[in-house]
C-alpha cells in the first residue's frame, strides 16, 4: 500500500527507471525503495518499460566484418584481457582503411651471403606472387622447426614466421593503418636490453594489396628478443619517435 | 528460438564453446548494432561498440544470471552503457532530433492479437512514435543520449519542472498504452 510520504518518491520513479535522475534524487531514491515494497513494485513497472525501450529500436543487418573479426579474436579473446593491460598504440577506428582491403607485408631478415640473398629475393618474388592466392603464408609455415606467432594488435592480425635455424623470419601483417606521403614504416629488432635496431624501411606498394622488402641484420636473430613497427619520417629515424603499429615478442 | 535456448547457449559460451558464442552473435547482432547505430549515429563508431559488446559477453559470460532477466536485454543493456561511455568519449554533441530513422524497417504495427516478443517490442516503437513531439523528445534524450534531466533541461532551455513533467508523462503514457497488452 502506498504511503503519504512515498508521492514524492513516485514522481521520480520513472526517470529514474530511465537513468535520468540526478544523483542526489536518485541516492534519496534508493535508500526509500530499501523500506518500500510499493514504490519497488512502481519501479518494476516502469524498469519493463525502459527494458521494452532498448528492444523497441528496429533491428539492423550488421556489417560482415563485425563477425569476422570477432572469429578472428576468439581464441586469443581471453588474452586480450592481459594485452589490455599493456596496450600502448592507440585504437585505429575502422573508417581509417578500407574494410575488406588486406594489406600483407612480407619482411624477411637474415644475415646471408649474396647467393643466399639472390635466392631469398626469389624466393620472395615467388611469395609475392602467390600471397594472392593465399598460399605463400601456408608454404612458410610447412617449414620444419618454424615457429609461428601470432600478432595481436587493436585491428592489425598477423603472424611473425620464424626459422632460427635459416636465421630468417617472415611477417605477414594485414590490416596495416594507411600512412602519409611523407611517412614510412620502419621496422625494430629489440635486444634483451630494450635496445632498437633499425632493421629496414618499407611502404606499401600502390595498387598492390601488400608490401614486402627485405631485410638485412648484422646479428644473428637469436641476438634479439622481439620485433616492432613504428611510422617514421620517409627516410627513417634512428630510434624509434612515431607511433607503434605493434610489437611482437619472439 | 527462446530464453532457455539463449541460457543453454551462454552456459556453454562460459566454458569457452565458440560456436555457441556466434550463435549467439548471429540471433542477436541486429539488435545490438540497431541500438548502438541508434545512439552513436555512426556506423563506424556503431560497429565498435557492437564488436566490444560482443567481446564482453565472451570474457564476462559467467555473469550473466538468468533469473535477472533475458540475455536479450542484458545484452542490450551492456551495448547502451558502452554506446553512451563512446558518445561521451567522443565529446558528441546532443542529437536533438526525434529519432525517427527512415531506414527503420517497422512499418506495420503489429495486431492485437499477436504476443510473439517481436510483436511486443514493436508495439513499444509504435507506442513511443505516437507520443507528442516534446515528450519524444525527452524519452530520446533520457534514454538513447543518456543524459539526466538536468542536462535535458539545460540542453532544451527548458525549465527543470518542465523536463520532470514531461519525462514523468511521457513513461506513463507508454505504461498505459504499451503495459496494458
Amino acid at each position: 500500500m502506498a504511503h503519504a510520504q512515498c508521492a514524492s518518491f513516485r514522481e521520480n520513479i520513472p526517470a529514474y527507471a530511465l537513468g535520468a535522475l540526478d544523483a542526489d534524487e536518485a541516492a534519496a531514491l534508493e535508500a526509500h525503495l530499501r523500506t518500500c515494497d510499493s514504490c519497488t513494485a512502481e519501479l518494476a513497472d516502469f524498469r519493463a518499460i525502459s527494458d521494452a525501450l532498448l528492444m523497441a529500436v528496429p533491428p539492423r543487418r550488421p556489417p560482415a566484418a563485425i563477425r569476422q573479426r570477432l572469429q578472428a579474436r576468439l581464441p586469443g579473446a581471453s588474452l586480450s584481457r592481459r594485452q589490455k593491460t599493456r596496450r600502448l598504440w592507440p585504437s585505429w577506428s575502422f573508417g581509417q582503411f578500407a574494410l575488406g582491403m588486406a594489406i600483407v607485408l612480407l619482411v624477411a631478415l637474415n644475415v646471408f651471403s649474396l647467393f643466399q640473398i639472390q635466392a631469398l629475393q626469389r624466393q620472395q618474388a615467388k611469395f609475392a606472387r602467390q600471397i594472392q592466392t593465399g598460399q605463400a603464408a601456408f608454404a612458410m609455415l610447412a617449414y620444419p622447426d618454424t615457429k609461428s606467432i601470432p600478432i595481436g594488435g587493436s585491428n592489425i592480425t598477423g603472424t611473425l614466421l620464424l626459422d632460427q635455424e635459416h636465421n630468417s623470419a617472415v611477417l605477414i601483417a594485414w590490416n596495416l593503418p594507411p600512412i602519409a606521403d611523407n611517412q614510412t614504416y620502419q621496422i625494430w629488432l629489440i635486444d634483451p636490453k630494450g635496445q632498437r635496431t633499425s632493421a629496414g624501411l618499407f611502404r606499401q606498394e600502390p595498387g598492390q594489396p601488400f608490401a614486402s622488402q627485405s631485410i638485412f641484420s648484422t646479428q644473428i636473430i637469436s641476438n634479439f628478443t622481439g620485433l616492432g613497427v613504428t611510422v617514421e619520417p620517409a627516410g627513417g629515424s634512428s630510434q624509434p619517435t612515431g607511433s607503434r603499429i605493434f610489437k611482437v615478442d619472439f | 528460438m527462446t530464453n532457455s535456448d539463449d541460457n543453454a547457449l551462454v552456459a556453454k559460451v562460459a566454458e569457452g564453446d565458440e560456436r555457441a558464442f556466434l550463435a549467439l552473435y548471429d540471433r542477436h547482432a541486429s539488435h545490438v548494432y540497431a541500438l548502438t547505430l541508434r545512439i552513436l549515429r555512426d556506423p563506424m563508431l556503431a560497429e565498435e561498440v557492437t564488436q566490444d559488446t560482443f567481446l564482453k559477453l565472451w570474457n564476462r559470460a559467467r555473469l550473466y544470471l538468468a533469473e535477472r532477466g533475458t540475455l536479450l536485454v542484458w545484452l542490450l543493456t551492456i551495448a547502451r552503457r558502452t554506446a553512451l561511455d563512446r558518445l561521451r568519449l567522443e565529446g558528441r554533441r546532443p542529437n536533438l532530433s526525434d529519432g525517427n530513422d527512415p531506414e527503420d524497417l517497422w512499418q506495420v504495427i503489429p495486431d492485437a492479437g499477436t504476443f510473439s516478443e517481436e510483436s511486443r517490442w514493436r508495439s513499444m516503437y509504435f507506442a513511443v512514435h505516437a507520443l507528442s513531439p516534446e515528450h519524444c523528445q525527452v524519452i530520446e534524450l533520457a534514454y538513447y543520449q543518456g543524459m539526466s534531466q538536468s542536462e535535458i533541461a539545460e540542453t532544451l532551455g527548458w525549465p527543470l519542472g518542465t523536463v520532470k513533467t514531461r519525462l514523468r508523462a511521457a513513461m506513463e503514457q507508454l505504461r498505459r498504452e504499451w503495459g496494458n497488452l
